[in-house]
């Protein structure tokens, strides 16, 4: 297991690795490029699960014929116990909405802490299925809901009752039975406090892992239901499913602009994951030996990456565009190293000049699926310590250096240009959902959220090269007494100097900014596949998609759920 | 009733945000009331005789710096609540205490200078000594002192209520020391008449913070609704075009 310190080394100084550049990597249409990979956080929960050999159970299971009632799972994992508390509830078609701001829902599911007794059940049957309109208190980690796929749920009910299965075709195109539309953690509504998670609960200690366990529950229960309602509509017919395309079932998720900000407002949160996977990238390039049987491994990842982008559907043109790119990427990929390649960097470089960058970052992603032993140690250091600190000793020369070296590319933008300004970010009274909006609108101007990252450098920088004319030898104590304004963005260029990546670089208040390429990043981060979007600013996407099932906990584990494809299947209609 | 800290965080960066703190202040001014309400330092106490005056600070002027020289400096206010302003002053101080050895800043015109406790613990974090001392009350004066070491987590905190006279000349004043130097510690003199000694150890806060973490924190109905009802001044109305702003079906 590696440590602090060999990371460190790694990341900087005489023996550090060859690390891609800040300016490549933190390009916002790259980051908008990126896949799932073995350092996603759906893996590295699944690998601990599995590797831990987690014990959940129903503990509670009263659902009627129809799949309405209430569950819970209990999970025993190494440090603690814990409640999957689930009620599932009539929705009629009209009611149901995947926006934010719907009020009623299928599916509402808490994480709890300990066990869960008849009183604590009633207070949350009282609170869980009102999600934001209700109250938890601190035993409660986790808080999620879900709409059922309607099309999809009947069909595969029915298919079960006849004694068929459903058919994987048909699963590739929608692959899930309940879509989430919302998962809240880290202390909102009353619950825990991530700070109360990460301290006291090793079990869910890394980021995002309370939520991605939840979303891997929801999936495991919406199987168990679309089964039970079979059964019971058909005991003398009814088939379970087969494992091969129970597991090919995922999560559906529906994800809005509400992730664009949390990546501009948690840049330690977000450097450390980046650096921990071009981290990873490094030591394959550096370190991936490469023989018979990883050459014959890669190709049968170029394949099952062709396949599944293959079996990618959606009606986004933009997205079907990019897919296609991919596919004539992964087809030059193959045929390039059909005759051997010489090492990971020589075809790196070839990916940068031959493929698009979806095409690159796939090839990323493949590279770390290789080397688990280079790799998946390092899937403990995605934390981060978020505090944004002033270093108020730093001469204001070098602060200036800073500025003009890291931030580069903001000072590359003329922000008086049209439409470099136009965009702004706002939080809508409709449960504060956030909203982009144009200047022109006043309100929303006037109440916009700080997320102009370059454009707050390049005030700040003015602001400092005027100052620096009288005060030259000062420091940033004595500017930041001068103008108390600059605070924010000071302590934020500082800290993010201490950082390998720093910020995403780019405008997010220019006029044609894509808010999906930052929903894109979060999500290659979680996990997820099979990218759907469905405007510029909300996308559908696949969760767990291939995962191992609850009942495989126990059985050997090979972690080989990368790009899942569709099961052949034999006399399914 | 019970809330997560990060509820209660992200209600006051809206409430200062809404009445006019700007990016990065509206940050530090919620950092300061959770951490003194985190560590049982009542910082909702604090808050609540803060927030009548807290949309008035906009229109005083920024603090300006009235003399300084090499260890020193005297800043004032302007009448500005600590929780927009005094967290450069104790910059200050470290950068001077770091060329210097140690320093002294002197603050006037400044109100609800508990909130200085959450800027010296960051001085203690960054490896720098810090101690403060205020005083307080216009009729009844109560004197304030808070340290804390290089390198530790924790600040020490003192109060008592005082048999001195009221002292126009200094009101709302702050006097901060750094040192890179001398580790500092404080604490009031119980032989000067002082009576309702409270004395909270470096230890004592830390423990405080554990039943935060654990359980989060007990606010009053009233404040809370007072802090989300400001808070809504960042939200913009709703209408069909923002809807389409929100992407969604």
């Amino acid at each position: 297991m590696t440590t602090p310190a060999a990371i460190l080394t790694s990341l900087r100084g005489d023996n550090a690795l060859p690390l891609r550049p800040a300016n490549q990597v933190m390009d916002l249409e790259r980051l908008g490029s990126l896949h799932q990979s073995r350092l996603s956080f759906m893996r590295t929960l699944v690998r601990r699960i599995m590797k831990e050999r987690w014990q959940i159970t129903p503990a509670v299971f009263q659902l009627d014929k129809d799949g309405y009632g209430t569950v819970i799972y209990k999970i025993n994992a190494p440090h603690g116990v814990f409640s999957f508390v689930l009620f599932s509830d009539y929705l009629s078609s009209e009611e149901r909405n995947d926006r934010v701001i719907a009020t009623k829902w299928d599916l509402t599911m808490a994480l709890v802490e300990g066990e869960v007794d008849d009183v604590y059940l009633e207070k949350l049957r009282q609170n869980v299925p009102k999600q934001e309109a209700g109250r938890v208190d601190s035993r409660v980690f986790v808080l999620s809901r879900a709409n059922r796929s309607a099309r999809n749920f009947d069909y595969v009910v029915e298919q079960l009752a006849q004694g068929k299965q459903p058919d994987a075709e048909r699963i590739a195109k929608v692959g899930y039975l309940y879509r989430t539309t919302a998962v809240y953690g880290s202390g909102k509504l009353g619950m825990a406090d991530w700070e109360k998670v990460r301290s006291k609960f090793p079990d869910f200690a890394r980021p995002f892992a309370g939520e991605m366990f939840v979303c891997l529950m929801l999936r495991n229960f919406s199987l168990l239901q679309a089964e039970h309602i079979a059964k019971h509509k058909s005991p003398e017919n009814f088939a379970p499913f087969e494992p091969e395309i129970k597991r090919y079932f995922g999560i559906g998720n529906s994800t809005g602009l509400g992730m664009a900000p949390y990546l501009v407002n948690h840049p330690l949160l977000i450097n450390q994951w980046v650096e921990m996977r071009e981290l990873a990238l490094a030591r394959v390039r550096a370190l991936g030996h490469i023989d018979d049987s990883i050459k014959q491994e890669f190709n049968c990842l170029i394949d099952r990456s062709y396949i599944h982008t293959a079996e990618t559907e959606t009606e986004d043109e933009w997205q079907t565009d990019n897919n296609q790119k991919v596919l004539q990427d992964l087809t030059s990929l193959k045929q390039h190293t059909n005759n051997g390649f010489s090492g990971w960097d020589e075809l790196l470089q070839w990916s940068e000049t031959n493929c698009s960058l979806q095409g690159q970052e796939m090839l990323v992603s493949i590279m770390l699926e290789l080397y688990p032993e280079l790799v998946d140690e390092l899937e403990e250091f995605h934390n981060a310590d978020e505090v944004l600190e002033l270093d108020p000793l730093m001469p204001l020369q070098v602060l200036k250096q800073v500025i003009e070296s890291r931030y580069d590319w903001a000072l590359a933008i003329d922000f008086t240009a049209e439409g470099t300004r136009e965009t702004c970010w706002y939080r809508s009274e409709e449960k504060m959902e956030p909203r982009l909006g144009s200047v022109a609108d006043l309100e929303a101007k006037d109440k916009q959220m700080a997320l102009g990252v370059g454009y707050a450098v390049r005030k700040c920088y003015n602001h400092l090269c005027e100052y620096m004319d009288e005060h030259a030898d000062h420091t940033t104590a004595r500017f930041m007494v001068a103008h108390p304004k600059m605070r924010g963005i000071v302590r934020r260029i500082q800290s993010m100097n201490r950082c390998i990546y720093g910020d995403i670089q780019a405008n997010l208040l220019d006029r044609n900014i894509l808010p999906m390429h930052l929903l894109r990043c979060k999500l290659a981060f979680f996990g997820v596949s099979k990218f759907d979007p469905r405007s510029r600013l909300w996308v559908r996407n696949t969760m767990f998609q291939g995962a191992p099932l609850l009942e495989d906990i126990g059985k050997p584990f090979n972690d080989d759920w990368f790009m899942p494809l569709a099961p052949k299947q034999q006399g399914v209609n | 009733m019970k809330i997560s800290m990060n509820e209660l965080s992200a209600a006051l960066r809206r409430c200062f945000e809404a009445t006019g703190y700007f990016v990065g202040n509206y940050e530090d001014a919620a950092n300061m009331i959770l951490w003194l309400e985190k560590h049982g330092l009542k910082g909702l106490d604090e808050l609540t005789r803060a927030l009548p005056f807290i949309n008035t600070d906009s229109d005083k002027p920024l603090s300006s710096v009235v003399y300084e020289d090499k260890t020193s400096a005297i800043i004032d206010s302007h009448g500005r609540s600590a929780l927009n302003c005094i967290a450069a002053s104790v910059d200050l101080a470290h950068a001077k205490a770091l060329e210097n050895g140690i320093a002294t800043v002197t603050v006037h015109n400044c109100h609800n200078r508990k909130f200085i406790l959450k800027a010296l613990t960051d001085c203690g974090r960054r490896g720098i000594s810090a101690a403060a001392y205020w005083q307080n009350g216009s009729h009844v004066i109560t004197e304030h002192t808070a340290a804390i070491k290089a390198g530790d987590r924790y600040p020490s905190y003192s109060e008592a209520t005082t048999a001195l006279e009221v002292n126009d000349l200094d009101a709302q004043a702050l006097t901060i020391i750094c040192s890179s130097r001398v580790d500092l510690t404080s604490s009031l003199q119980h032989s000067r008449g002082n009576s309702n000694t409270l004395d909270v150890s470096a230890e004592k806060v830390a423990s405080n913070k554990e039943e935060a973490v654990a359980n989060g924190i007990n606010i009053d109905d009233e404040l809370w609704g007072e802090i989300n009802r400001l808070g809504t001044g960042i939200l913009v109305s709703s209408s069909e075009q923002s809807r389409l702003g929100a992407g969604g079906r």
